[in-house]
């Protein structure tokens, strides 16, 4: 019990992330599942800032009267890029799906599989 | 238990909540909307974790651009999930 | 039976996971190996090496200056992919039957919002240029700032109440696709001047006044051609 409650954030990214990924699995609706592949995406990134944090929440920022220990840089830097190439699939992934919706009428999936 | 813990399980309970509401309604409108919710909570939760870059970032791509992105899409496909 | 699959696959990877988790260190533990081997090492050298403050700052632009190369390229991409699906035809594409058009259909913007926006507009993009300048010293760089303009221009597309077209149409075509791929180029170029100067691919110069300059550029050339991809993006999907 002890754990859950310490390792209470690592257990809530997982949970998010499973939620994401049963949205990606079981819904049929295309754009449904790019907000669920979104959903996975945070959950990582959740998780991976939440490994670099420390218990007194100081920022990386070093000055003059700055006092540590100081949360770890790299994972907020990969986060950052992780963010920003994730917008990118998103708007590609989209594109795509207005794509489809133009050439094939729907964006269902059970109905696409019957689309000529 | 802090105060600053409680923030941290209220934060934690709001974005399981909203996930789980993302999961469950049927209207996309109303399911992007929600993941904007989803992304601002996340990104107070960052702030507090001494992530100011990354919390800003997420800020204004999570629950702006990714956001106005998903219903621009959704204006061209029709909000109802079959 | 789709779903109770889905349910058994997400139960046993659900197991799995929670069980890796719970016997990782302690999150906020300061012994704990995300602190203690290459963030350490960031950390006490950030100032020198890094050339910058804010730590994200210096792994983005020094430390992993590669990387950060590689994402610019990606969002570069990304935005000539998506003009790619939206706007090269198939044969349907010009009929426009049920194609919504945006311009012609959507509902006025109230004229409070549009007024609120447009009062807004000129504070977020001297927040946006702030976070870039100072992004070697605050928190900020040249993917916030960059974010938070692209954010700022498409709420100004959105709401501004303009139909004619968007602010960023006011440029001519030829400067906006520069403007787009600034990020990749400047990177590139300032890379390939490190190379020069010191023999080494994406290195600062040692001097502190030239490499404060050289990591503004680095942030500007980002963060405004993030912004300028950004808005590429959300105009080719609203407009393909």
């Amino acid at each position: 019990m002890n754990v859950l409650l310490t390792h209470v954030d690592y257990i809530a990214a997982v949970a998010i992330f499973l939620v994401g990924l049963y949205i990606l699995l079981v819904k049929q609706n295309l754009l449904k599942k790019i907000l669920g592949l979104n959903i996975m995406e945070t959950a990582v990134f959740a998780f991976i800032v939440t490994a670099g944090m420390t218990d007194n929440g100081v920022p990386p920022l070093l000055g003059p009267d700055a006092v540590g220990p100081f949360a770890s840089p790299l994972p907020h830097a990969l986060v950052l890029t992780g963010i920003v190439v994730a917008v990118s699939i998103t708007a590609l992934a989209l594109a795509l799906i207005v794509r489809v919706k133009r050439e094939c009428g729907s964006v269902e999936l059970n109905e696409l599989g019957k689309v000529e | 238990m802090s105060v600053s813990d409680l923030f941290d399980l209220l934060i934690l309970a709001l974005l399981i909540t909203c996930v789980l509401g993302i999961a469950r309604v049927r209207d996309l409108a109303t399911a992007v909307t929600l993941f904007a919710i989803y992304s601002f909570v996340l990104c107070l939760l960052w702030a507090h974790r001494g992530a100011p870059d990354v919390a800003m970032t997420e800020a204004a791509v999570g629950a702006g651009i990714t956001a106005v992105l998903f219903f621009t899409a959704i204006a061209k496909i029709g909000r109802r999930e079959k | 039976m789709r779903k109770f699959l889905a349910l058994v696959l997400i139960a046993a990877l659900g197991a799995v996971l929670i069980a890796a988790v719970v016997n990782l260190p302690e999150p906020g533990t300061t012994d704990s190996p995300v602190h203690t081997h290459v963030s350490a090492g960031y950390i006490k050298g950030g100032h020198e090496a890094g050339g910058a403050d804010n730590l994200v700052t210096a792994v983005l632009l020094n430390y992993r200056a590669i990387d950060t190369f590689g994402e610019v390229t990606v969002i570069f991409t990304a935005l000539i992919a998506v003009l790619a699906a939206t706007s090269l035809a198939g044969p349907t594409e010009r009929s426009g039957t049920q194609n919504i058009d945006l311009k012609t259909t959507r509902v006025p913007v109230s004229p409070v919002v549009s007024f609120v926006v447009r009062l807004m507009a000129p504070f977020i993009a001297t927040f946006a240029l702030f976070v870039m300048l100072k992004g070697h010293e605050l928190p900020g760089g040249g993917f916030q700032g960059g974010v938070v303009l692209g954010a700022m221009l498409i709420l100004l597309a959105l709401f501004s109440g303009r139909t004619d077209k968007t602010d960023d149409e006011e440029l001519p075509p030829g400067l906006r696709n520069w403007i787009r791929a600034a990020g990749p180029l400047v990177f590139g170029a300032l890379g390939l001047t490190g190379l020069v100067f010191s023999g080494w691919l994406f290195s600062l110069p040692d001097h502190p006044f030239w490499r404060e300059m050289v990591m503004i550029g680095l942030e500007l050339g980002i963060g405004i051609g993030g912004a300028a991809v950004l808005v590429g993006l959300f105009r080719a999907l609203r407009e393909g």
